[in-house]
């Protein structure tokens, strides 16, 4: 059973509120956004676009897999198909701020980080996130949030911004989601 | 589209989604090597065992390479100094490698079928690097992303394989693999060492090279073995080159963006003309380093589906 947390029509001012925060933390010129695969993504482009209307410049784009750096393979039943990395500048001496669609163990930012490290070193990373469900494992924790969201281990969280269903932000059992995968 | 396989057998297995996942996993490998760090933690705390029954160089430095870019442990196991040649069968010496925590196996073997034997009979994941004459799937793999990644597509591609297909396992291979995806596959060389029987599977046979390759987007020519020659396939390497090596002149008669491939090592001047081999259709070092890549997906595709 699926339970609707963020509606499609409550998103636009969710993430332009995102948009305005990193605005005001005043970045050096340069900085860039790093979207996570898969919905990290899409949510980097539209923070990027709020971004555009306050200041008038929208910063570059990345885009980031972290299968390579996961901690579980040959622990998960499948492994994720392999998306695409680009990151079409140098990130040397650049703020970066990663963006991924939901914080929750901090496993995937953990990977995130070392997959970032391979590729330079970036003045400073910093973390926004659509969803913050507050229960990290690891000593991780978002800069900018969407919003924030306590919901028991069994559930998880589902952010869609285009593809098959609804967008929205919905959260369901772990069970349902993984019969709703297989298919 | 998911992988569940522990191991990589032969691409007549895979369907052909599971092999277009392979290919574009590879794609995102390719960019590791292109990277200032060449590598990725995938495969830390993995060991890997090469274990070549038969000699090998290129194909057991790029595994080697591969599984390091993955950050595996390796040991390379060599039948020269194996206790195969103490009376030891090729089961036990494997179980006894396995009892060591090994999750993947890298072999190469002489008798077709090897691979799949110990397959059954391991838990951990077994990657074929050649059977005999029966298949070399990472090595078809690293021809048709080549082809891919040069053409765009495989479908409806016409592919040329000229030489001993007799005795080839890369013929074999990149046939099941390129029919699978829809192109249209050619063999061509002397009767001898191209048998009929692959029309069955929807190969076209044909023993004259100009026939061969005259509308071909790809043309992949197979290494000549001298030793065939002193069994009687042909009459001399001499009269092989003359009829089947892909020289400049039939190169003229061909499609203007014809892809020369070849799976190395090459003899030069024998099925193909140096100045062939080193000119501007000529994909053969692309073909060598995409082989990393292809290598390096398929060990973390394999790797994830090893249960420990």
């Amino acid at each position: 059973m699926q339970k609707l947390l963020m509606s499609a029509a409550q998103m636009p001012e969710v993430i332009r509120q995102i948009a305005q925060e990193i605005v005001d933390a005043g970045f050096s010129d340069g900085y860039a956004l790093v979207g996570i695969h898969e919905e990290g993504v899409p949510l980097s482009e539209r923070i990027a676009d709020e971004i555009e209307k306050i200041t008038g410049h929208r910063p570059p784009l990345a885009k980031l897999d972290i299968s390579m750096y996961r901690d579980d393979i040959g622990k998960t039943k499948h492994l994720p198909r392999i998306r695409e990395t680009v990151i079409p500048f140098d990130i040397n001496d650049r703020a970066l701020i990663l963006v991924d669609d939901v914080l929750s163990s901090g496993r995937t930012i953990r990977a995130a980080l070392d997959a970032i490290n391979d590729y330079g070193r970036p003045a400073l990373i910093r973390l926004a996130v659509l969803i913050d469900r507050g229960n990290p494992e690891y000593p991780i924790r978002a800069d900018y949030v969407g919003k924030k969201i306590e919901l028991p281990a069994d559930r998880c969280v589902t952010v869609r911004f285009e593809g098959e269903g609804d967008p929205g932000v919905f959260d369901e059992l772990w069970l349902d989601k993984h019969l709703s995968d297989k298919e | 589209m998911q992988w569940n396989r522990k191991d990589l057998l032969e691409l007549y297995d895979l369907t052909p989604e599971e092999i277009e996942l392979i290919l574009d996993t590879a794609a995102e490998f390719k960019k590791v090597s292109q990277r200032r760090v060449k590598k990725v933690p995938a495969l830390r705390g993995k060991t890997v065992v090469n274990f070549f029954v038969e000699p090998s160089t290129r194909t057991r430095v790029s595994f080697e390479l591969a599984e390091q870019r993955l950050s595996a442990d390796i040991v390379n196991v060599q039948a020269s100094a194996s206790s195969l040649l103490k009376g030891e069968s090729l089961l036990d010496t494997i179980k006894n490698i396995e009892s060591l925590q090994v999750d993947l196996v890298v072999m190469r073997h002489s008798a077709p079928g090897a691979q799949a034997f110990i397959a059954r009979h391991l838990n951990c994941g077994v990657i074929n690097a050649g059977d005999g004459a029966h298949g070399h799937p990472t090595q078809a793999l690293l021809d048709i992303f080549t082809i891919r990644e040069k053409l765009g597509r495989i479908k409806d591609l016409k592919v040329t394989i000229v030489g001993d297909i007799l005795h080839s396992r890369v013929a074999r291979s990149n046939m099941w693999g390129l029919l699978k995806l829809g192109a249209h596959v050619t063999f061509a060389g002397p009767s001898t060492l191209v048998p009929r029987e692959f029309e069955e599977v929807g190969v076209r046979v044909c023993h004259n090279l100009d026939e061969a390759v005259a509308d071909a987007d790809v043309v992949n020519m197979l290494r000549i073995q001298h030793e065939r020659q002193t069994l009687g396939f042909f009459p001399s390497t001499g009269e092989y080159s003359r009829f089947y090596g892909l020289k400049e002149e039939t190169l003229k008669k061909m499609k203007k963006d014809v892809l020369v491939m070849h799976p190395g090592p090459i003899n030069r001047d024998v099925e193909l003309a140096s100045s062939v081999a080193d000119g501007e259709h000529s994909v053969i070092l692309e073909q060598v380093t995409n082989g990393l890549a292809v290598r390096m997906a398929v060990l973390y595709l394999v790797a994830g589906c090893v249960k420990k």
